[in-house]
């Protein structure tokens, strides 16, 4: 297969696509109003997820509910590293590196969090009245690294999910540049809690790397590196098949490990996918 | 994660194919109208013997990351082809990962390109990119080398949904974007990683990353002249038009 057959491959699959994207003009034109540059951090997420809906891949309804939605996902987020750095059982091991680190990943939390809340204006949502409640996860510095590691690259396929679709909603290329730029930092943040991961306090983890391989959980849960909705366009974090390509462990002049092949590249993940994820694990 | 240091050699560049620029422009016009439907596709080519000059389209883009995952291919496999004598055995095995993870990127846009690939006529003489400002041979050395190209990496990526393209070019762009992405946060794992190792927690450091909470972007002019000291080659992006 080529560069070229591929273009006619998806004009066969969904001749229609365009068509059907056009009438989402209206998500484009409300976020224009919200014209602040605040607003590009959140804009991403809601012509994703907008465009998503057209597809019939998303149960969101407006703009407002996907932007609300992500606020409660970066609220939720944001909550976790707090609850984390003020819990009493973690006092002990979060010392030190380990919680400057989280304190950084916090920041950034944060600062979504004002993004979104600047973009929604006086229809954002009140945080949940209870806030949330994590369970179990800061009886231990392992199990709150598990957590952290679960929440992190299930950011990473969240945005990475809705990336094609905000560039199909026209040419809002700042708005998608927003997006990768947030994508980008949830990827670093991945990383580096899977390597906090390796030491003995941390789980003990010594084969864990900052990268996914095939789509092992290492403790978090399996969903996170599962398949979405629909699995051939979310598919687990296992997934050989790139760019068309059915099998890039064999069909490169060369063979190449599944693990190495699937560490190489991460997979997107569909927002109804990503709130049952948090709402198995987060009560709010 | 692979136990064979020499199990991916790096892909041969051969000089040639920027010697015989006319012949290969012929060739790659001509396959390119038989392959498709778009009469303004070409290939990237060469206008002198050391220029490689991108064209404004999904071809031209996907060229010139394969020149980025090429080059950072040859960065990780230098290192692994003599590690640092104070290398551990993890980072030993972190390098061997990323340089699988690099030249399966390589090969995939490679194998995406087909003919369109800008180094599809190789020759005899390889294409030597060019490490010397960097000290390959003590750990720091390393990853400090790693560090800058992952960081030109990620900031690359995260530039590349500005391109301008025609309405004709979109389904392709998004074809693609969507692989693109895929490996952009692979890239950005691998950026912590390597900072974390230069210097503890600057995985997500300042430096990076803005108060607004926002990681690095550019555009390939942005990358091009801080990519040049390592090229054998002058690369052309002004072409590849990006806003």
């Amino acid at each position: 297969m080529n560069l070229f057959k591929i273009i006619s491959e998806l004009e066969k699959v969904d001749p229609e696509i365009m068509d059907r994207l056009t009438h989402r003009r209206s998500a484009l034109t409300a976020l224009g109003d919200l014209s602040k540059k605040m607003a590009m951090a959140a804009a991403p997420i809601a012509i994703g997820s907008a465009f998503n809906k057209a597809l019939g891949q998303n149960t969101l309804t407006t703009v407002t509910d996907v932007l609300n939605y992500a606020l409660l996902l970066e609220r939720l987020e944001y909550s976790f590293y707090d609850q984390a750095l003020k819990a009493a059982t973690l006092t002990v091991p979060l010392t030190g590196a380990a919680r400057t680190a989280i304190e950084t990943i916090r920041a950034h939390e944060m600062a979504h969090v004002t993004l979104l809340t600047s973009a929604l204006g006086s229809a954002a949502s009140p945080a949940p009245a209870n806030g949330f409640n994590f369970g179990t996860a800061f009886s231990t510095y392992d199990t709150f690294l598990t957590f952290a590691q679960a929440f992190e690259d299930t950011g990473v396929r969240a945005y990475k999910g809705q990336a094609v679709a905000i560039k199909t909603a026209g040419n809002p290329n700042n708005v998608l540049q927003t997006a990768l730029q947030i994508h980008s930092v949830e990827a670093r943040h991945a990383a580096h809690i899977r390597y906090m991961r390796r030491g003995a306090t941390a789980g003990n983890q010594t084969t864990i790397m900052p990268w996914i391989v095939n789509a092992d959980a290492n403790g978090a849960p399996a969903p996170v590196y599962g398949a979405g909705n629909p699995v051939a366009t979310f598919p687990a974090e296992g997934n050989v098949a790139q760019g068309g390509i059915t099998n890039l462990t064999t069909a490169l002049g060369a063979t190449y490990d599944a693990a190495d092949v699937s560490a190489a590249f991460d997979e997107g993940l569909d927002s109804t996918t990503v709130t049952n994820i948090a709402k198995s694990v987060v009560v709010f | 994660m692979s136990d064979s240091a020499s199990s991916f050699p790096g892909r041969a560049l051969r000089r040639r194919s920027f010697l015989r620029v006319a012949g290969a422009t012929v060739a790659s016009s001509a396959l390119l109208l038989a392959g498709c439907n778009d009469d303004d596709e070409v290939a990237p080519v060469t206008t002198n013997s050391n220029t490689l000059v991108l064209t404004n389209n999904t071809v031209g883009l996907l060229n010139y990351l394969y020149l980025l995952e090429q080059l950072q291919a040859a960065l990780f496999q230098k290192v692994v082809d003599a590690f640092p004598s104070d290398f551990t055995a993890d980072d030993r095995a972190a390098f061997i990962d990323l340089r699988d993870h690099e030249v399966i990127h390589r090969e995939t846009l490679k194998y995406l390109l087909d003919t369109s690939v800008y180094d599809i006529n190789v020759g005899t003489n390889v294409l030597v990119f060019k490490f010397d400002s960097f000290n390959l041979s003590t750990r720091s050395g390393a990853y400090t080398a790693a560090r800058t190209l992952k960081e030109l990496s990620v900031s690359a990526y995260n530039g590349i949904s500005r391109m301008v393209l025609e309405s004709k070019e979109q389904p392709t762009f998004q074809a693609h974007l969507k692989l693109l992405v895929k490996m952009a946060s692979v890239e950005s794992r691998h950026a912590a990683f390597v900072r974390d190792q230069l210097q503890p927690n600057s995985f997500a450091a300042s430096d990076v990353i803005g108060t607004n909470g926002l990681d690095s972007s550019k555009t390939p002019a942005e990358v091009a002249p801080l990519i040049a000291a390592y090229l054998p080659i002058t690369l052309d992006v002004t072409a590849l038009i990006f806003i």
